[in-house]
């Protein structure tokens, strides 16, 4: 606000030299953007003393001090407040090279962690693969750090969110073969990997590689959504006039960005799922990646505490899904198996983390739709990035 | 003593000022309750404190920790009303000639000075506004959480209504989603004192006198403190705080910028309202605490004080001055306007060619150093042989140095170098700079700006700002005139050794201290321990000023006031209780207060 080059250019004399008849209109002039833009006079006063304008300047201009004289120019300006002033430019700055490639790193980390997965044997599988999975948690630990979608800094992860995310991959990768193997008597040995899934023999404790690989190369595409959403969120905060009318702005980009995730994530395991040669299970996978990435979706917003408790439900709604079937082999406790056998055989083993990772990520929409669609949400800059996303 | 990012911070603004005060009147006991504003001043420390400071509590101001509180259905009622109450005094226009744009002051009288009108706003609406505060306040005490509830939905719905009524402040019906956002994010940031624990009996109600040491968020605990526990409080300003919160936001829209300024106008007349007494700084500042409401009879200006005894030996000794030379110093920075100094030297040299200048001190942050550069050029330029070198030691007319360098040790050295001081600052607040070299006894050329004219007062030149052609005669007339020089030397070295001492600065302080209990003793009823009410628990010496204990030898000159001598000397008198035992009943709590009410001055 010191505009002293404006001040030096032209010196603030005016009753010395030229006698105008209107000293005030000069001065006028000169402070017009400050007089135009002051919301009362003492903001003009206030700037007026910042140019180096006292007391004794104003009884130059007849006044008595600076108060009186910023009272006749904020008096004299001609002001209209209804003009349209440019929106502030709340645009985030664009996606950085640096950020893009982090969040393609788990989904390349994936393919080569599969591709080690096929064309190695024996010890060394059992390197590749540890060492595969160690890169991806990293590299997803590093895209999620720096990884918050207007490029603010991020606090580390919760371990409780990452946790409860790393049971629920897990499930998705082991669970469904570890279920039918429990309820058909089994496991009898550690897991192996399905040759081409189908044609798997029975007792045999499968390992379905598909949704996970499917997951990870999905990453990418779910933090460009969530960026997409932050960022056309807070250009409209910008933009709208009312609560109402960014809340009805808002809640369809919310459901966009998830079709959108969900859509990307469906044609990249159906990929996934042809090369691979293993079942289109696509209700299952598409059930967690929608839970996942609402649950990043809601903590990069600020809003930590629901996708931790969901996410909590469902790997134990899960983990008591499978400790029933085996509960039940004890004398007497039979009844217990009952619900998750009825739901295996009337539809597959997949049911069981589909329907708890639908549920699951039914309420975190509800919850989303609430509250992702208040324009509180998207104030703070300052977003604490959490959890895992797909 | 309430701060705001200041005492007891290293990196604090007025923390020297504050020091000096808490070191001076030893025989008082000080709490210290400080805003930090930064992570990097958190970390920055502490100054050391001294024993009178007998707690420092602090809160920061630029982060928020959540207390996890979630306002049931009551609560939450409760504060969408006072919430909605403070919004829509907001956006309500102001009833006072303050921001009133109409006919009525359109007609540009020159004589109609603000002075005549009553710039406090109109009793109704300050009522709502406090109304509405300190209902916030109550609320934050009984349930908590309001840090929370400040920044959530319910606020920013609240602010919207509030906004879309009828009969707002144009600027607040064209408020926008942001700005909406934008104006909750700074209420919840302003209102943050509100929801500190520091509102207890122990807390800030056991104390006698807040003082705050600024305007603003500093003293809305105290204002707090005078509701819920009646304690008097003491606003000290030395810049107004109002004045720079116009000032810091520019970018912002107009509804923010109004809303705002709304708030902060409508708390600093409330914070004049309440307070026992103001002190600023200077004059400027007391004509914007009077703008804003303050009523005359409870401002008394305390100038800031400059420690003189560095400056003793040179005050003392005028002829160790160089004639010829003239000295600027202070932080380069483009308000201190050393383009026309550069200017107005060109023309002394013409008159006197054998004068030099010598321009000392660092450039203040990047846009000064930028300055610097630029006058370092502009030098060159001006005086083309043996200029910009740094240290060029009686070889060029012009030369920039640095404190510290070789026979610069502290400013005194760099005052007594020469036997003119300039100072040809645009914009200024209390000029320090000028004291010093007030107070070492050395004539001054000064530009009119800030309170040069008060501090200076008779006792050296002062010329428009802008004007190099004035400077230049100002310091020509001064550099022939050996005898006028040390004339006004003199007088100025005895004008600031009487005004503008750290030590008039502290006893002024301790004067007020002493008037404000005496005139409005915080009467508290003391509880037995059964919760009745003990009748003759605070005597009635315990309201009477002076020190129990007898006079400590940090008691400053010329402060103790007749009357509280006399009480000291006469001890109780025989028809009152005898004190000793009185005030062991007075005390129950030892550690929290353990000297008489009356000098706990905090």
């Amino acid at each position: 606000m010191t505009g002293l080059d404006e001040l030096d250019r032209g010196p603030a004399r005016p009753g010395t030299g030229r006698a105008t008849a209107d000293p005030v209109k000069a001065l006028l002039h000169r402070h017009r953007e400050l007089c135009e833009r002051a919301v009362d006079p003492l903001e003009i006063a206030a700037g007026l003393e910042a140019h180096g304008v006292t007391d004794r300047t104003a009884a130059r201009f007849k006044h008595r001090d600076v108060f009186s004289l910023a009272e006749e120019l904020y008096a004299r300006i001609p002001r209209d407040d209804g003009a349209p002033r440019p929106s502030a430019a709340t645009t985030g700055p664009g996606p950085r090279a640096g950020w893009v490639v982090l969040t393609l790193l788990p989904g390349v980390l994936g393919l080569a962690s599969t591709a080690a997965l096929r064309l190695t044997h024996g010890q060394n599988r059992v390197y590749a693969v540890a060492l595969g999975v160690l890169a991806i948690a990293l590299a997803m630990r590093a895209a999620l750090r720096r990884g918050s979608p207007l490029g603010t800094t991020a606090s580390p992860p919760t371990t409780g969110t990452a946790v409860w995310t790393c049971w629920l991959i897990g499930y998705a990768l082991l669970g469904d073969g570890l279920l039918h193997t429990a309820i058909t008597g089994g496991p009898d040995g550690p897991p192996t990997r399905g040759p081409g899934g189908s044609g798997s023999p029975d007792g045999d404790w499968t390992l379905v590689v598909a949704p996970v690989l499917a997951l990870t190369l999905a990453f990418a595409p779910g933090a460009w959504s969530t960026r997409l959403f932050a960022v056309r969120a807070r250009r409209k905060v910008a933009a709208s006039r009312g609560l109402e009318d960014f809340a009805d702005f808002v809640r369809p980009l919310l459901f966009g960005s998830l079709a959108l995730f969900l859509c990307a994530l469906g044609a990249l395991f159906t990929l996934c799922a042809t090369v691979l040669g293993e079942p289109f299970t696509h209700h299952e996978v598409l059930a967690l990646g929608a839970l996942l990435f609402l649950a990043r979706l809601l903590t990069l917003h600020g809003f930590t505490h629901a996708p931790k408790v969901v996410l909590a439900a469902a790997a134990l709604a899960q983990a008591a899904a499978l400790a029933t079937v085996f509960a039940a082999r004890l004398p007497g406790c039979g009844a217990l198996a009952v619900p998750v056998e009825t739901l295996v055989a009337a539809w597959n083993p997949g049911g069981v983390a589909t329907l708890v990772c639908g549920a699951a990520a039914l309420t975190l929409l509800i919850h989303a739709a609430r509250t992702l669609t208040r324009a509180s949400a998207h104030a703070r800059p300052e977003a604490p990035s959490q959890g895992d996303p797909a | 003593m309430l701060t705001e990012g200041g005492y007891p911070y290293v990196s604090g603004d007025a923390g020297l000022w504050c020091d000096r005060l808490v070191r001076g009147l030893g025989h008082h006991e000080f709490d210290v309750y400080a805003f930090s504003r930064s992570e990097v001043q958190e970390d920055g420390g502490w100054v050391p404190l001294p024993p009178q400071v007998g707690r420092v509590r602090t809160a920061p101001l630029w982060t928020t920790e959540d207390d996890g509180v979630v306002y049931g259905r009551r609560a939450r009622r409760r504060f969408a009303e006072h919430y909605g109450e403070l919004a829509a005094v907001l956006c309500t226009p102001d009833p006072g000639p303050v921001s009133v744009p109409g006919p009525a002051s359109d007609s540009a009288v020159p004589g109609a000075g603000p002075g005549a009108e009553g710039t406090t706003p109109a009793p109704a609406e300050a009522d709502r506004f406090t109304g509405a505060l300190y209902g916030l306040a109550e609320l934050a005490r009984d349930e908590g959480g309001l840090a929370t509830a400040l920044r959530s939905e319910t606020a920013v719905r609240t602010l919207e209504r509030a906004c879309r009524a009828p009969r707002v402040l144009p600027a607040a019906r064209e408020a926008r989603v942001s700005d909406l956002l934008a104006v909750a994010a700074h209420l919840h940031e302003a209102l943050r004192p509100l929801s500190l624990d520091w509102y207890e009996e122990d807390g800030l109600g056991a104390v006698d006198l807040c003082h705050a040491a600024s305007g603003g968020t500093a003293a809305l605990p105290g204002l707090l403190a005078g509701h819920f526990f009646g304690v008097p409080l003491l606003v000290t300003e030395y810049g107004v705080r109002l004045r720079t919160h116009y000032l810091t936001r520019p970018d912002s829209s107009s509804a923010v910028r109004s809303l705002l300024a709304a708030f902060h106008g409508r708390l600093t007349a409330e914070t004049y309202r309440r307070a026992a007494f103001l002190t600023p700084g200077n004059t400027h500042a007391r004509r914007w605490q009077e703008r804003c409401g303050a009523d005359r009879a409870k401002v008394r200006t305390v100038h800031p004080g400059v420690d003189a005894a560095p400056f003793a030996e040179a005050g003392e000794s005028p002829e160790r001055a160089d004639p010829r030379t003239l000295v600027w110093t202070g932080r380069v920075e483009p308000a201190k306007d050393l383009v026309s100094l550069l200017h107005a030297f060109a023309g002394i040299r013409a008159a006197e060619p054998g004068t030099r200048l010598r321009i000392i001190g660092g450039p203040a942050g990047p846009e000064g150093a930028a300055y610097l550069e630029h006058c370092r050029a502009l030098a060159a330029r001006l005086f083309p042989d043996g200029t910009g070198r740094p240290h060029a030691a009686g070889a060029g007319p012009v030369s920039f140095e640095e404190l510290g360098g070789p026979g610069l040790t502290g400013p005194a050295d760099a005052y007594a170098a020469g036997a003119v001081t300039v100072l040809s600052s645009v914009v200024e607040g209390f000029p320090t700079g000028l004291v010093e070299a007030m107070l070492a006894g050395r004539a001054t050329v000064s530009t009119d700006a800030g309170a040069v004219v008060e501090v200076v007062g008779g006792t050296g030149l002062v010329v428009p700002p802008r004007d190099p052609q004035a400077l230049a005669q100002a310091c020509v007339s001064l550099l022939r005139d050996p005898e006028r020089r040390a004339r006004l030397g003199a007088a100025a070295r005895a004008r600031a050794l009487e005004l503008f001492t750290v030590e008039q600065n502290v006893a002024s302080f301790h004067d007020l201290y002493l008037e404000i209990v005496a005139r409005t003793p915080v009467h508290r009823v003391r509880l037995s321990d059964a919760g009745d009410p003990l009748p003759f628990a605070a005597p009635v010496e315990a309201h009477l000023p002076g020190h129990w204990a007898g006079l400590t030898p940090h008691r400053p000159r010329r402060t103790t006031p007749a009357w509280a001598r006399t009480t000291q000397e006469r001890g109780p008198s025989p028809a009152r209780p005898a004190p000793s035992p009185a005030r062991a009943v007075t005390h129950p709590v030892p550690d929290a207060t353990p000297v008489p009410a009356t000098e706990a001055a905090r």
